[in-house]
């Protein structure tokens, strides 16, 4: 009876509220500077899950149940997601795109430049779905962009939900599937963010839930069905590039698969030949620059797996950052490495499970071979990690391998499960795995010193102040009006949003060398011209480079202290030219301001 | 649509949250006018034309609406960038109940006659008072968790900073606004000395409280040739002869590079 009470829907919810608010305390106190002990957040991390996952595992829940628990797993690790940073978006991929909301409602059309991804633009599926919320709510482009990766989140689980009850024919199976999907490395941080993939890969989930659907579905509806399918890969298409070819990848494997293995019901060549040609019509026509913005990243990965394989060049060494932060980030702890590693191991061991049941019994089904082919194609994804420039690659697209994976361990987990003796505690046993692996990915998932949220802005004396990079950027938005920029990456990004300027940064074109070099050279100040970039933000903090964490407030003994020469500073000094702002370390220069 | 309670509902429904949205000042109300026209009717009707009078069950039903809407979210941007007028709050506030109308006139024409209907409300259990109130305090900690989130606290580690800055108030260049912020954790005090070509000078006392801003408006002479060079210089007050922060410029400003 005590038992029953414990696991009723509303006490799950209010321990998942009090998870979410531990969540919220660990990173309010890392906020305020005061260390707080990672253990909070990781408590209110299994605070929120485990109850859920070890209702998943009992055979009581109803469907509809299940269905509300899988919701209110979502929604309460999106909020962990919201919590971190809970004023302005701080992910570094959410400034490109809320930029682009932001050139969409001030020029009331599409296509606008952005200097950071140029690509971007050109796949708007997300930032015009946030337009029009910002436009018909007069609310900020953060509350909108939040509302709505928060509602296709929610849509996301539904559908694996259904997607998995459907194939498996068990809900309390569909449950524990989408249990373990929220394991996926990206799940926690980096598919919550506003970025294009955060709606797309919902949408696919959806068109995936829809053909299954179609698919059991009696002769009379089967083209009902198809009006979400066709809708879905018309919209995946124009709002992110890497889903679209995704899906585009499966349709056309089912078309084969359903061809070679003689299934009886209707091949689902339309919709391959539907996704392939949107994919390719919009690449040709519409975002011609995708070719030079994704292609060369593959082409790297490539030549990175090749030349690791053949020992040429040495492995990536795991839980270290490859990205361009020039200060020294703390390194993951022993333990929290072993649990990330233990997550792979369970993973490992339920897939091989569940692989062995699925091949006994669903072996006949084009779509569970795919999902089966998955499997295997995460853990080969999961080697990428060793190639330096491949690991990226392997990360983004063991988001899709892992939906494959978790239907696969729906058919582990049913083996743990079996009826028999001491079944409760083989129910304890696999919460405890569901929560290894969910811990393990988003240790994986996200650098371990940015895991709690750092100071953007913060009160003193009944104020509130600003950290430097976001003070200059709110002085830009007001003072200079979409001017343009050459700053250090992280800089560049803040100026975008909330500046509203053109910055660029990076390397397309060479603006990283600029501002990361001591002296002047010959081609800097020719290059700066041809791109009409006036203003130079000349920045001596080296995380300045670092678009995760460059753009907070500097802690010393803590982060972002180190400093790079004066001579960065000093170069555009000596020209002379205008110097418009100053705030200590960071100086913004015009370059058309001279004697 | 007659006959059809759920068709008709859903198109009052988004003709009412239009002109509420497009209408009404208060933020909060078109919010929550906006969020069922963008996310849910557009999807519901449009399912509902789809599949007739063999609608799914409601939570796959739900489902497809929320989802099929985004779709259509996604997919109207692109109808609408090509017209002259693009995307405003008008062109949205029209394009989606006309969306619902249509797919909603479209579902009562597949659905036939209306017949009466076995109620599909999903039959739930009354919630005791207990769940009820556990449920109220679920969602209190939630939001609760929310606010703290939002709150900028004191950090009491972070470095501090106060910014000066410079720049010509219009395009004339005969007047500059010099500007103080302090992102200080404390009121601090400073000298501003603005030097106006190599004869003229102002000198202010500044004190600012943490998150505050100062800007002094200066006249720059006009000069029969050249350029005037403005340098705007900060001192701390307990350390004035140490230069703190320095912003200049030359004017009237070139339009050429170096």
């Amino acid at each position: 009876m005590v038992q029953a009470r414990l696991e009723s829907l509303p006490v799950i919810a209010l321990s998942s509220a009090i998870g979410l608010f531990l969540c919220s305390l660990a990173n309010a106190l890392s906020r305020a500077t005061l260390a707080p002990s990672p253990l909070i957040y990781w408590l209110g991390l299994l605070i929120i899950a485990l109850p859920i996952f070890f209702r998943l595992s009992s055979t009581k829940p109803s469907y509809r149940e299940r269905l509300g628990l899988v919701l209110l797993l979502g929604l309460a690790l999106y909020g962990v997601k919201v919590v971190h940073d809970s004023i302005l978006f701080t992910f570094s991929d959410e400034y490109i795109h809320a930029f682009n909301v932001h050139n969409i409602e001030k020029y009331d059309h599409l296509y606008h430049f952005n200097p950071a991804i140029p690509t971007s633009p050109f796949y708007p599926g997300l930032e015009g779905a946030t337009s029009a919320l910002t436009m018909l709510t007069g609310a900020s482009t953060y509350v909108c962009g939040t509302i709505l990766i928060g509602v296709a989140r929610l849509v996301q689980m539904a559908a694996l939900f259904f997607l998995f009850a459907r194939l498996s024919g068990s809900a309390r199976g569909a449950g524990l599937g989408v249990a373990v999907y929220t394991g996926t490395t990206n799940f926690l941080f980096w598919g919550a963010q506003f970025s294009y993939e955060s709606l797309s890969l919902p949408l696919v989930v959806v068109v995936l839930m829809a053909f299954v659907e179609r698919e059991e579905a009696p002769a009379s509806t089967r083209a009902a069905w198809a009006v979400p399918i066709v809708l879905g890969i018309l919209a995946i298409t124009i709002t992110h590039h890497l889903s679209s070819y995704a899906l585009a990848v499966i349709f056309v494997a089912l078309a084969v698969l359903y061809r070679v293995m003689k299934f009886e019901k209707p091949n689902p060549w339309p919709f391959a030949v539907l996704a392939v040609a949107a994919a390719l019509g919009w690449l040709l026509i519409a975002a011609r620059s995708t070719t030079g913005y994704l292609f060369p990243v593959l082409e790297e990965a490539v030549k990175a797996i090749w030349k690791t394989a053949a020992g040429e060049s040495a492995p990536r060494t795991l839980f270290h950052q490859a990205s361009t932060a020039a200060e020294t980030v703390a390194a993951t702890p022993l333990p929290a490495r072993a649990v990330a590693l233990l997550a792979v191991a369970v993973l490992g061991i339920i897939s091989l499970v569940g692989l062995r049941q699925v091949w006994r019994r669903e072996r006949g089904r084009p779509l569970v071979l795919l999902f089966c082919a998955f499997t295997v194609a995460f853990f080969v994804a999961l080697m990428l990690r060793f190639a330096p420039a491949a690991w990226e690659t392997g990360n983004r697209a063991g988001g899709y391998f892992f939906i494959g994976l978790a239907f696969v361990c729906i058919y582990g987990a049913a083996e743990l499960l079996r009826r028999g003796p001491k079944l409760e505690r083989r129910r304890l046993l696999l919460t405890g795995a569901l929560g290894i692996v969910l811990v393990g990915g988003a240790i994986s998932g996200w650098p371990w010193d940015i895991q709690l949220a750092r100071p953007l802005r913060a009160s003193a004396e009944g104020g509130t102040i600003e950290s430097e990079p976001l003070a200059l950027a709110e002085f830009a938005g007001k003072r200079l009006d979409g001017s343009r920029f050459a700053a250090p990456e992280s800089d560049a990004r803040v100026l975008l949003t909330p500046g509203g300027q053109v910055a660029f940064g990076g390397q397309g074109p060479d603006v990283e060398d600029i501002v990361d070099e001591p002296e002047l050279r010959s081609w800097q100040l020719p290059l700066l011209e041809s791109h009409h970039l006036p203003f130079v933000v000349a920045d001596r903090r080296n995380i300045s480079e670092d678009t995760l964490r460059g753009e907070y407030f500097a802690v010393p003994g803590q982060y972002g202290t180190d400093l790079r020469e004066k001579g960065v500073v000093h170069k555009f000094s000596r020209i002379p030219v205008g110097r418009v702002w100053h705030s200590g370390r960071i100086v913004l220069f015009n370059l058309r301001d001279r004697p | 649509m007659r006959g059809h309670r759920d068709l008709r509902r859903a198109c009052v429904a988004a003709v009412a949250c239009a002109l509420v949205a497009a209408l009404v000042p208060l933020e909060i109300v078109r919010l929550a006018a906006a969020l069922p026209l963008a996310l849910f009717l557009p999807g519901y009707a449009i399912i509902a034309a789809a599949f007739g009078s063999r609608e799914p069950a409601p939570p796959k039903m739900i489902t497809l609406s929320v989802a099929t809407s985004l779709m259509v979210l996604v997919l109207s941007t692109f109808v609408l960038n090509i017209f002259p007028f693009g995307l405003e709050t008008a062109s949205w506030a029209v394009l989606l109940p006309l969306i619902v109308i249509a797919a909603s006139r479209g579902a009562a024409l597949r659905r036939g006659r209306p017949q009466r209907r076995k109620s599909r409300r999903p039959s739930l259990p009354r919630p005791s008072t207990g769940s009820v109130a556990l449920g109220v305090a679920a969602l209190a900690i939630a939001v609760a968790a929310l606010v703290l989130a939002q709150k900028p606290l004191p950090a009491g580690e972070a470095a501090g900073f106060t910014a000066l800055w410079m720049l010509p108030t219009d395009s004339r260049e005969d007047v500059v606004a010099v500007g103080v912020v302090s992102n200080q954790r404390h009121s601090a005090s400073y000298r501003l000395r603005v030097s106006l070509g190599k004869s003229q000078s102002k000198n202010y006392r500044v004190k600012l409280d943490p998150g505050e801003e100062r800007v002094y408006e200066v006249d720059v002479p006009p000069r029969a040739s050249g350029r005037t060079h403005v340098v705007a210089s900060l001192y701390r007050e307990q350390r004035p002869g140490r230069l703190y922060r320095r912003v200049t410029s030359w004017l009237p400003r070139q339009t050429t590079f170096p």
